[in-house]
């Protein structure tokens, strides 16, 4: 996609509207078109990975699309003479170029897989609830029961795994593949995982060729859609609920008013906490990334606990916090935001950020006496800039999505109400509004698409002929 | 014809460097044992690529230790470094101007009379007119250019360069080269000694005033060459040819 900038004019900005759409906002949506058509148990299930692969997948396209971009564009020229066919660009190009990426970008997504597990799996609509079997809901559970032995084991296990699929899984594959160095794993246990995997990797690329071979010259893309489209059409048609969307259009005015005044009214405090903490984020993960780039020891342990740090589901932070936060409302708000959006520049900043200080560029620093405040100014932070940007791009939408936990909690003994947009959404969704959860949602996403494409893009624009350094 | 008057006191006195590093376990011997003393002249330092030519030459620098040896300067203060890098090194967010002012900057200069020094050194490298560019607006050569203004900006005793020409076409390199030359020669720079790392025999016999040439891994001094060639010097002449000759025997 990225390669045709037809294509890309098109996706890019819808690709952009469904990172935006908070995970909460998919709840309705998603549950109504699944239980409905599934059934409770099978349709829970399918909603359930799906609010988790929403929760992963934005950062991965974003990784995919800017490295594919990035290629050189000799390639473009390379698959042109020699008329490589989609199927081979993809295995030989495409996939290899974005595999650091990916790497990388596994590992913080793993975390927001966790993060929003019992989002994901204790769904609840109005007075319906979806309790879906599973780690998440079986802490959740044995909190609520007041099991401690339970909850202990409970915890325990999700922290093992977490820890250990980072140790095994993911860390290794990060260090194999783009040579960042700041990170704890076990390469030994990794190697043999992999084999297993490319071996299947292996299969599926032996499958597409055969396959591609088989339909080449026989039939196009076009003509799959048109084989495709009855198949489409029927699905379509069995989902849609007329009334439902006369009803909806008829009233289309006055919904717009009574949620969108609403909606403005509380914009403006969420956008200031939105932004404030993305800058926070930004100031806090770039004094650690010093950190770890002056003391390599240091970073290592630092990126370890931000691991584990940002796997940790939102709700199990509750019996630690409450308590603690009891009287101060503020700060459960400033966590919560946090916890939903610090991840995406620490992690961009500290691995990919730290990683990309070139060597050419120290050792000018190191022969010309380059130290302190201009090492800080003029080589350090304007080296990271793109992956600070990256970050806050990802952030910003992590922290509008944190909205919904952050500015409306309830436990037993009291609710926090602190206002705002993801107030208001928490709120419909408690009421079973549904039409105005979307409403928000939706209005919600116009404004993250708006400010993206405002603030980041430009800013993007603006720095990439220059902040990328080449090497010759 | 310029004949430079060769003073051959020593400035740089390298006694008996050696360095190793340990890569996975194993111990890998970069340089062993070099000794050689650098005068007021040109000298160059050719050798197989991948002998360590670059290593020893950041250990010159003091931007890396030696394992034992070590690196004397007769200089009555501690000696101000120019260096040009292999590739052109610039810092992509700052203008030409203001890469070329930045170690200057960073080491206490004054911001104005920083510019004003890094305006000279463009001028001298043939880049007046370029100085609010930013590096990706120029082409290779420029760049390279700029690079060694950033080292000549610093008013050095010592320009060390790394391969400077080795990354750009034949033409401009041909230029670059003989534009050094002319600022070394001239004087207008308080440049005592400059070292070059190359891998062109030829480059080093037209340019240089003594020749060190080092073994493959780890890089010993095979023998030291004196160049005795009167200036301007030129591919045809045949000491020129006859000494290329016996360096390339010499090299392999």
């Amino acid at each position: 996609m990225a390669r045709s900038k037809r294509v890309e004019s098109i996706l890019l900005p819808v690709l952009d509207i469904l990172q935006s759409i908070p995970i909460l906002g998919f709840f309705p949506a998603v549950l109504a078109l699944f239980v409905t058509t599934l059934g409770p148990v099978t349709g829970g299930e399918i909603s359930s990975i799906f609010l988790i692969v929403t929760s992963q997948v934005w950062n991965m396209i974003f990784g995919v699309y800017s490295s594919v971009k990035s290629l050189d564009p000799s390639i473009d020229q390379l698959t042109a003479v020699y008329r490589l066919p989609l199927i081979y660009r993809l295995i030989y190009i495409y996939v290899p170029a974005s595999r650091s990426s990916l790497a990388a970008n596994s590992i913080i997504s793993w975390a927001g897989g966790w993060f929003f597990l019992t989002s994901a799996e204790i769904i609840s609509m109005g007075r319906v609830e979806y309790r879906l079997k599973g780690l998440g809901s079986f802490i959740v559970s044995a909190y609520e029961s007041g099991d401690v032995e339970a909850y202990t084991i409970g915890l325990l296990t999700l922290f093992t795994i977490i820890l250990v699929s980072y140790l095994v899984i993911w860390n290794p594959l990060t260090i194999k593949y783009t040579g960042i160095k700041s990170l704890l794993g076990f390469m030994r246990i990794y190697v043999v995982v992999e084999k297993a995997l490319s071996k299947i990797w292996g299969l599926i690329i032996e499958k597409l060729i055969m396959a591609y071979s088989a339909i080449r010259g026989g039939i196009s893309a076009i003509q799959l859609c048109f084989l495709l489209s009855p198949i489409l059409l029927y699905l379509y048609y069995e989902n849609l609920h007329y009334e439902k969307l006369i009803l909806v259009t008829s009233n289309l005015y006055s919904v717009i008013t009574k949620y969108g005044v609403e909606f403005l009214w509380a914009l403006p405090l969420t956008l200031i906490r939105v932004y404030s903490v993305v800058l926070f984020g930004i100031a806090l993960s770039i004094l650690l990334a010093y950190i770890s780039h002056t003391r390599f020891k240091l970073g290592v342990l630092i990126v370890m606990l931000g691991e584990v740090l940002s796997s940790i589901p939102a709700m199990m932070w509750w019996p630690i916090l409450l308590p603690v936060l009891q009287g101060f409302p503020y700060g459960v708000m400033v966590f919560v935001y946090l916890q939903g959006s610090l991840w995406y520049t620490f992690f961009n900043v500290l691995l990919f950020g730290v990683s990309s200080l070139k060597e050419s560029i120290l050792e000018l620093s190191k022969v010309y006496g380059i130290r302190g405040k201009y090492y800080l100014l003029k080589v350090f932070i304007p080296s990271l800039l793109p992956s600070i940007l990256a970050g806050g791009l990802s952030a910003s939408g992590g922290a509008w999505n944190a909205s919904i936990a952050a500015e409306y909690f309830k436990t037993e003994n009291f609710t926090v109400d602190m206002g705002g947009v993801g107030s208001l959404i928490y709120k419909q969704t408690l009421a079973g509004d549904t039409l105005g959860v979307l409403s928000t949602s939706f209005l919600m996403s116009l404004v993250i698409v708006g400010m993206n494409k405002a603030l980041w893009a430009r800013i993007l624009k603006r720095i990439s002929g220059y902040y990328v350094v080449e090497q010759g | 014809m310029v004949t430079m008057s060769l003073s051959r006191d020593s400035v740089i006195e390298v006694e008996a460097v050696s360095k190793s590093y340990v890569s996975e376990g194993k111990e890998i011997k970069v340089l062993e044992n070099i000794s050689f003393s650098v005068g007021r002249e040109f000298v160059s330092i050719i050798g197989p690529s991948g002998c360590g030519k670059s290593t020893l030459l950041r250990i010159i620098a003091g931007v890396e230790k030696p394992n034992s040896g070590k690196v004397v300067f007769h200089l009555n203060r501690k000696p101000v470094i120019g260096f040009v890098f292999q590739f052109p090194t610039l810092l992509p967010w700052l203008r030409v101007v203001d890469n070329v002012a930045l170690p200057l900057i960073a080491n206490g200069v004054k911001k104005s009379r920083a510019i004003e020094k890094a305006r000279t050194a463009l001028k001298i490298v043939g880049l007046s007119g370029f100085e609010d560019f930013y590096p990706s607006e120029l082409s290779g050569g420029m760049k390279q250019r700029v690079n060694i203004a950033r080292a000549l900006a610093v008013e050095p005793d010592i320009l060390l360069m790394d391969e400077p020409f080795s990354n750009l076409d034949p033409l401009t390199a041909e230029s670059l080269r003989s534009e050094v030359l002319d600022i070394w020669l001239s004087s207008i720079l308080p440049i005592k000694s400059i070292i070059m790392v190359t891998h062109n025999v030829e480059e080093a016999v037209l340019m240089s005033d003594k020749i060190i040439i080092l073994s493959p891994r780890p890089a010993r001094v095979l023998r030291i060459v004196d160049v005795k060639i009167p200036r301007p010097r030129t591919r045809k002449m045949p000491e020129v040819q006859e000494l290329v000759d016996k360096v390339y025997e010499y090299v392999s």
